[in-house]
């Protein structure tokens, strides 16, 4: 495919985002908070220093799960922070159980017959989506600091570059990405770098490392976000997407 | 960051009479005791006075987790809580309840190792401790309410990610038989009428921390793959229950996982599948207690597993059994484990339709719906034996009035009708009439109410009671002298495990041998079951490693009715497990290195203040005389076999003697008197409570 195709082709995928039957723009509280303000950079001018990155590349892989399989351990969650982080932390834990284990992801409001352990017992594991472009926690970033990686092509945390402003925190719809006090920084899901930890450590077989595809129109969101794209990625968007 | 991995590093303290919150140095103050029941019996050893009753303001109560809990080590859920037990009789002593949940792991997340609770609050309170920020909050809206509706209306205010241990009306009434409890089925039974004396609802925890690994992550992640591929279902049972293409053998064990048998209540439902133990992502599917307990016709109604924080073994079954809403009025699901599952079933002798039938699983249903908001504690099982034997044998009816006696429906209680639990237990909650009172004191306090003197009760087999108004837990039926020795040295029922989670493995008796001999330096430490032989040393080491290893679970937070890890699934391991685990865990966690022999001196030095705190409470030394007693019946046989013959769990008694004079040697204690001596304390650091017990005469 030549890059001018490539390009149609993204644009072509991005309208669809905006005009089409999307979960995105049918929820129109996204676009009203500012966050979903869709850009495609040049594809020549990927990767350039004056230019904000946008992340154009779709994940290889994410990992899924299967509620009616998860008894609650919690394995997942310790074995992602403790492998990687050498330290038992579920509150920066890329895959995340503990919110949902009690009450369900709708918490109290639901109340007994809601789900997870006073429930019906059906536990959620809420889950990086790698999301396609736009990528809200990315786009969020004021030092461009979520990156693609090279191995799996997932949205990562560059520590270098994070200066933990927290924006991505409030620009995931599923909240997802974390904040480690110990070293100042946000960390979201990186699969392991294709190896992901916590479905080797589930033991009911309830999590798959599978090809990528797009969760971001089944999941419904956990909150609204409220982050801001910056101005010059906003610009961007513009330069991109005006007609 | 805590200086050492492991623990969070503080330990806190809360005096509910005057308000006051301190917190201590964990490593400074109760690294020699590790944490768990370690912290629990050093802080009643040094604070509480002789003379202290449960009850009193000066009785405290220990929250104690350690420094594995909240890490991935396998099977870390278990929060020790220490006290003077109010139902050991005739006097309370020291002891401990233990639950599991996600409570432990919070606290740690919370960033504290153990809680303090001491003195009593002016009016009913809960205490908030959320990210080390602790409060004393107004419980007047919460008291009188049952555990499940005070865990929702704190979680309203912690948010939905905080574990709630709650009392419900049974420990306000100051029911001795109750519970404080966790994550919906998780309870330590004994406590709850301490929190309720003290005018406590509840602890509510919440923490965002972590708990730092000190060792190499690379290291750690190799060791709990380790200990991982060790598991065996619950109870560490290695063996399956019926044949599978992977298993060289089956047996009566509880795993039972096995392809065609499904969690029916499932939507839709999931195939347990062969479970090969080399397969680490289908640990969960080996057991269901449930099953276990109840039946095959409980896997139609097995939703899933459940269970603690980082525990693989999913030892809680949550089940949905939808009649139960129409007859009882009760929400389908429900969940327990063991003892809490089948608290309702267990008070009747008979149903319609047979111990395993459908009325029995209704009737585990409503027991587990009452009793778990009520709070109510029933001693593993000891409350429902006594109340059988009472109503069979006429008692009750002779010391009820008899209006009390017409109030209740016995005519549905003979014929297994599981409505009758919302009589009996609600009244035992409220303490209403002399039938309800008697039985929340607890066996010990209850005989002494109704004037039956406690030798009938240990005459009888099929009462299992054992001693100081509790019943056996794991004793000659499960491992000959071993079991004997255990059943000795606690102040309620033993909750020791190490030895029964070896010989009940599942493996033949030729494979228990030769790892026996590994362990305990010969084949003869185990029996086949059933067909004993008479004493050895090598009984006596096993005895000693069985409550040391035990001690070490409670105090590393590891959970001792998994552990230990000396055998294992596995054929190309001969079916060894190892048995450093524990100090591979420890070392990496902490950073303080410690061998396997080092981490059980510790263990020694925790279970001899135990030992300690029972010679200073008894006030005697005569601890072979007057504490290590065994019960009548266990040198009887219904079939009036000999001891040692094929066939019989019966005991001799001049045997169990010299059970007790090799036990005793194997500790270093006097063999007179069953007291350690000044020599034993000192040589695990404890001068400080050899000089204590010497002034006050009670050294051999």
């Amino acid at each position: 495919m030549s890059p001018e195709n490539e390009k149609h082709e993204i644009l072509e995928r991005t309208r669809n985002y905006v005009d089409g039957n999307h979960l995105f723009s049918r929820r129109e509280f996204l676009l009203i908070s500012g966050v979903m303000v869709v850009a495609v950079s040049s594809l020549e001018a990927r990767g350039a220093k004056e230019t904000p990155l946008i992340i154009m590349d779709q994940a290889k892989g994410l990992v899924i799960a299967d509620p009616t399989k998860c008894v609650g351990c919690r394995r997942c969650e310790l074995a992602c922070t403790e492998f990687n982080d050498g330290k038992a932390s579920p509150t920066i834990a890329r895959i995340k159980v503990r919110r949902n284990l009690n009450f369900g992801p709708k918490g109290l409001d639901t109340g007994q017959r809601g789900q997870g352990n006073w429930g019906n017992g059906l536990v959620i594991q809420d889950l990086c989506k790698q999301c396609p472009h736009p990528v809200p926690c990315a786009n969020a970033c004021p030092n461009d600091a979520i990156v693609v990686s090279p191995t799996t092509r997932a949205r990562v945390v560059d520590p270098n570059k994070c200066t933990g402003s927290k924006m991505c925190l409030r620009a995931c719809p599923w909240e997802m990405l974390s904040f480690d006090t110990d070293t100042n920084k946000a960390t979201k899901c990186f699969l392991c770098d294709g190896n992901p930890k916590c479905v080797e450590a589930c033991p009911s077989e309830a999590l798959s490392y599978v090809a990528w595809r797009d969760l971001t129109d089944k999941a419904p969101p956990r909150v609204i976000p409220t982050a801001v794209v910056p101005p010059e990625k906003a610009q961007t968007c513009n330069d991109c997407h005006k007609k | 960051m805590a200086k050492h991995g492991g623990w969070a590093g503080k330990v806190l303290r809360v005096d509910l009479s005057t308000g006051r919150i301190s917190t201590e140095d964990t490593i400074e103050k109760y690294k020699d005791f590790l944490g768990g029941t370690g912290i629990g019996y050093k802080v009643i050893w040094d604070e509480v006075p002789i003379g202290t009753k449960p009850f009193d303001p000066a009785n405290k109560v220990v929250f104690g987790v350690g420094p594995l809990a909240g890490t991935g080590a396998p099977c870390n859920g278990r929060t020790a809580v220490t006290t003077l037990w109010p139902t050991c009789w005739p006097k309370p002593l020291v002891a401990s309840g233990h639950m599991g949940g996600h409570f432990a792991a919070e606290l740690k997340y919370a960033g504290f190792d153990a809680i303090i609770i001491e003195g009593r609050a002016d009016r009913p309170v809960w205490l908030q401790v959320a990210d080390g920020k602790v409060e004393i909050k107004d419980a007047r809206r919460l008291w009188g309410q049952g555990i499940r509706r005070t865990t929702v209306e704190i979680n309203q205010q912690m948010g939905p990610e905080a574990s709630v241990a709650a009392i419900g009306q049974a420990g306000e009434n100051l029911v001795p038989m109750s519970v404080v409890m966790n994550s919906y089925s998780h309870s330590a039974g004994g406590i709850g009428g301490v929190m309720g004396s003290k005018n406590l609802k509840a602890i509510g925890v919440r923490g965002t921390g972590s708990v730092r690994i000190a060792g190499n992550k690379g290291e750690w992640e190799k060791v709990v793959k380790l200990h991982l591929s060790l598991l065996g279902s619950v109870n560490q049972h290695v063996v399956p229950n019926s044949p599978q293409p992977w298993a060289e053998y089956y047996g009566v064990t509880r795993w039972v996982g096995s392809r065609g048998r499904k969690w029916g209540a499932a939507e839709p439902s999931i195939e347990t599948g062969e479970c090969d133990p080399r397969n680490l992502n289908r640990i969960s599917y080996r057991t269901n207690n449930a099953v276990f307990f109840l039946g095959e016709k409980a896997w139609q109604y097995t939703v899933r597993g459940n269970g603690c924080t980082s525990c693989p073994i999913r030892c809680h079954t949550m089940l949905k059994v939808p009649a139960v809403s129409s007859k009882y009025g009760i929400p389908a699901v429900g969940q327990n484990t063991c003892a809490g599952l089948i608290l309702g079933r267990d008070f009747f002798k008979a149903f319609p339709d047979g111990p395993m039938g459908q009325t029995a699983i209704e009737a585990c249903m409503v027991g587990m719906h009452l009793a778990d908001d009520l709070g109510i504690w029933e001693n593993y099982g000891q409350m429902q034996r006594d109340f059988k034997e009472l109503y069979y044998n006429g008692t009750i009816k002779n010391k009820v009035g008899e209006n009390e006696f017409k109030s209740y429906s016995w005519d549905k209680y003979e014929k297994g009708d599981p409505s009758f639990l919302f009589e009996l237990l609600t009244r035992i909650a409220d303490k209403e009439g002399e039938l309800a009172t008697a039985l929340g004191l607890g066996t010990g306090y209850h005989l002494e109410r109704w004037g039956i003197p406690e030798q009938e009760w240990q005459k009888d087999q099929k009462v299992a009671y054992w001693k100081m108004g509790h019943p056996k837990h794991h004793s000659n039926e499960d491992a000959g002298q071993c079991g004997v020795i255990i059943n000795t040295q606690y102040n309620r029922d033993a909750q020791c495990h190490s030895h029964v989670n070896f010989t009940r493995n599942g493996l033949p008796i030729e494979v228990q041998k030769r790892l026996a001999a590994e362990i305990w330096g010969s084949s003869d430490a185990v029996d086949a079951l059933a067909a004993y032989t008479p004493m050895n040393i090598s009984k006596a080491k096993m005895a000693k490693w069985s409550l040391l290893r035990k001690e070490l679970h409670d105090s590393l937070s590891l959970c001792n009715w998994m552990g230990p890890w000396i055998a294992s699934p596995l054929k190309e391991r001969d079916y060894r497990g190892d048995d450093s685990i524990e100090s591979l865990l420890y070392s990496l966690a902490t950073g303080d290195k410690k061998s396997r022999e080092e981490l059980d001196k510790v263990a020694e030095r925790i279970f001899l203040l135990h030992r300690a705190l029972t010679i200073r409470y008894m006030e005697t030394k005569e601890m072979r005389a007057q504490h290590d007693t065994v019960p009548d019946w266990v040198f009887t046989d219904p079939a009036s076999k000999a001891s040692f013959t094929q066939g019989t769990n019966r005991m001799d008694k001049e045997d169990i003697k010299l059970a007790m004079d090799m036990y005793y040697e194997e500790m270093g204690w006097d063999k007179k008197t069953g007291s350690p001596t000044a020599a034993a304390y000192r040589k695990l650091g404890l001068g400080n409570v050899a000089d204590e017990l010497a002034k006050r005469g009670l050294l051999p």
